[in-house]
């Protein structure tokens, strides 16, 4: 009888100090955080969205090799002799074309291992990570400045280059070849003359 | 038609049509279902009766308490599902005149012997609890307390019954 | 209400369907703000906002949501038993409506003024039970049948405490209707049921210890008799799933919804009635000092509204406040302390009343 009223009277008064406390949280602030409109201040080194400075790209596809998930794609095209691409900002001349530059963001671990190789530090972490799309090709993203008809220019030009280079180097073989030729008919000549002679 | 008409039509064919399909359901569920409409419909009746109180008590009773029970009865029974209900007619003519006879005597009963009182409104009185309860505790006291004492009795027994289950169940 | 739709329309019948759809013109509004208010108050106890985003502090979340569950698909799962699948959420409803009916919401309105009121509720929150047990046995899921089976089980059995209680107000207040009731209690605070009623003499002061057990006797079973945390097993998400409105979704749902959120009004109205003077203002009106009898009424809804909401939040409080309680443990609360304790105090009010 006497277990039965004290568990009565602790059943109401735990109840009651358990209602303080919640009541008392009532008025405690919140400590949501309302995150598009206020957002928690990044930490130094996090790791988010990579981006390409492309005027300091060599092209070296360094950063490609580094990848693990391979999700960087590079293709470059050399440039003409005549051509000057510029430097880059720590003095590295630039001497190929970056006709291609793709990041796939979808495959993109956040590893931040394509930046260390990078010898001009171009490709490296911003601190955009809001970048969800509805389509995954949006998360492919293209960074080369170069448009679509430079890209074939450049191919052209470098072809056409290559071809001239490949007919330039054809026509010094000809050259060559021929030369080697008549001189090679040449001493056949006096071979078989001086056959000719040790025969007659 | 008048609003009245509108609510007995209304109440008299829930009760038929539903008390019809306890009869005539296969499914013991269903026909617990159904005779929950059945109660409420004769609960309407009777508040169009003018007996407000006997139609509570018909809710409360039956639809909050016996149907409930019932139902429990059918869920936590072992495989009720499974039991095909025979609702088949067999005999139909010795059943028809069986209960043609009764039928007909109890309406002959009802019909004649019954000092039918005319009554112009619906209900003159607004409750009949003061009566009920006037009645209960003075002509019908004995047969009340009665009834209280078989009600507890078969609560005891209930309890008694459930108990010593749980200490066979022990053993 | 209805003599003067009559009087206005001219239509018995159409008087009639109108009086009936007036407590939808305060159900609806009150659900979708009780949804908001739990939301608020769960994310303010836990430290947190609730929603937020949708117009000034989240106000119009629940009306967003109410559109939504509206246009969702509605969803019958195969192999269900449909006609009744589709009657109970309905049925549900219709359960917890037809406790409106006997509500005073204020000196002028009361859906119907019956002498049986309160028995007369008692009576009908049955429909509601059946119509859980319905949802749950159609659903053809194991966890709705769980679901109603508890929750069949508790409602009845916690019907019993809260019978006694009323039983006992019965006893003090002479009668069986609400509106009389409230009328007992007029004037201030300390006319109210809880105080020991508008009567003064010793047996006021004799009655207040057990008015406020009887209130908090009835308020807990009342809890149980809802499915309010911690006694919310029928629906105990983390177990059952959501119980025995698992398999409904869309309008069906919402109508659960509605029920629930009605119900949780209707107790704690109940609660108002029986023990806080229901419809009365604890500090006169506001029209009697203007000397506008028309504006009393009004207030009257203003101050029954009010005691209605301060017990939802109550509910709401303790839910965020309590763990849920086992199946023995809840039979354990109500067999062996609510309906003894609630004996005991419908003999003692007795013997108070009688002298
Ligand atoms: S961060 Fe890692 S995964 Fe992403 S591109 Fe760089 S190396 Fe590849
Ligand atoms: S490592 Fe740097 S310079 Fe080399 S291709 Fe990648 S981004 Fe360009």
């Amino acid at each position: 009888m006497k277990q039965y009223l004290k568990n009565t009277w602790e059943g109401i008064w735990t109840v009651l100090i358990g209602m303080k406390i919640t009541f008392k949280h009532l008025f405690v602030p919140a400590v949501t955080i309302q995150y598009p409109d206020v957002k928690v201040p990044l930490p130094e080194r996090v790791r988010n969205r990579l981006y390409v400075n492309m005027d300091d790209c060599i092209g070296c596809d360094q950063c490609a090799r580094a990848c693990p998930v391979s999700c960087i794609e590079i293709e470059t095209v050399k440039s003409l002799p005549t051509e000057d691409l510029g430097k880059t900002s720590n003095g590295k001349k630039k001497a190929l074309w970056v006709t291609k530059f793709n990041i796939d963001f979808a495959k993109c671990c956040y590893c931040q291992l394509c930046v260390f190789p990078c010898p001009t530090e171009c490709i490296y972490m911003t601190d955009i990570y809001e970048f969800s799309e509805f389509k995954r090709e949006g998360l492919l993203y293209n960074f080369s400045t170069l448009t679509h008809e430079e890209v074939l220019e450049k191919k052209a030009n470098f072809e056409k280059f290559q071809a001239e280079k490949e007919a330039q180097k054809a026509a010094e073989a000809k050259a060559k070849a021929e030369v080697a030729a008549k001189t090679k008919e040449s001493e056949n000549k006096s071979d078989t003359g001086s056959n000719k002679s040790e025969n007659g | 038609m008048e609003l009245y008409d509108l609510i007995f039509y209304f109440f008299a064919i829930v009760t038929v049509v539903s008390a019809f399909m306890v009869v005539t359901s296969k499914n013991i569920v269903h026909a617990g279902f159904n005779l929950l409409f059945t109660f409420f419909g004769v609960a309407g009746i009777y508040v169009l009766l003018g007996a407000d109180f006997i139609a509570v008590v018909q809710l409360l009773v039956y639809v909050g308490g016996i149907l409930i029970l019932l139902l429990f009865g059918i869920m936590l029974t072992n495989k009720i599902t499974s039991v095909e209900l025979r609702t088949g007619t067999a005999h139909i003519i010795p059943a028809v005149i069986g209960v043609g006879i009764f039928w007909g005597a109890l309406t002959a009963i009802v019909a004649f012997k019954t000092d039918w009182v005319e009554v112009n409104t619906a209900s003159t009185e607004s409750t009949t609890i003061i009566g009920l309860g006037n009645l209960l505790l003075t002509d019908y006291v004995l047969i009340f307390e009665l009834l209280g004492i078989l009600l507890l009795v078969a609560l005891i027994g209930a309890a008694s019954f459930a108990r010593r289950e749980i200490e066979e169940l022990k053993d | 209400m209805y003599d003067f739709l009559v009087d206005l329309i001219g239509n018995e019948i159409i008087a009639a369907f109108i009086s009936a759809a007036l407590p939808v013109v305060f159900i609806v509004p009150f659900v979708i703000f009780g949804v908001l208010m739990e939301r608020k108050v769960a994310g303010h106890m836990q430290d947190r906002l609730g929603p937020m985003r949708v117009g000034y502090h989240g106000i119009l979340q629940t009306v967003a949501d109410f559109f939504k569950l509206l246009q969702k698909e509605d969803i019958v799962a195969d192999g269900i038993d449909k006609k009744f699948f589709n009657f109970a959420p309905y049925l549900v409803f219709a359960g917890s409506y037809a406790v409106y009916a006997a509500l005073p919401f204020s000196s002028k309105y009361i859906g119907a003024d019956i002498d049986l009121g309160i028995f007369y509720i008692i009576a009908v929150s049955g429909l509601v039970v059946a119509g859980i047990l319905m949802a749950g046995w159609t659903s053809n899921n194991k966890y709705s049948l769980y679901g109603a089976l508890r929750s069949a089980a508790q409602i009845v059995s916690y019907e019993i405490p809260t019978a006694l209680i009323i039983l006992s107000m019965v006893m003090l207040t002479g009668t069986l209707s609400l509106a009389e009731m409230s009328e007992m209690q007029t004037a201030y605070f300390w006319n109210w049921n809880i105080f020991g009623g508008a009567e003064w003499s010793f047996t006021k002061l004799l009655l207040i210890p057990f008015m406020f057990a009887g209130f908090l006797l009835f308020y807990i079973s009342s809890l149980a008799e809802v499915n309010r945390t911690p006694f919310d097993m029928p629906e105990a998400e983390s177990e059952l799933v959501g119980g025995y409105h698992t398999e409904y979704s869309g309008i069906k749902f919402s109508m659960f919804f509605l029920a629930e959120y009605a119900n949780m009004f209707a107790v704690s109205a109940l609660v108002s009635v029986l023990f806080f003077g229901g419809y009365h203002s604890p500090i006169g009106y506001v029209g009697n000092t203007l000397g506008l009898e028309a504006l009393i009424p009004f207030e009257q809804v203003f101050w029954f509204a009010a005691k209605g909401i301060f017990f939802v939040f109550v509910q709401m409080w303790l839910r965020w406040t309590l763990p849920r309680v086992r199946v023995d443990q809840l039979m354990t609360i109500c067999w062996k302390y609510l309906i003894p304790y609630a004996f005991l105090n419908l003999l003692i009010i007795g013997i108070i009343t009688l002298i």
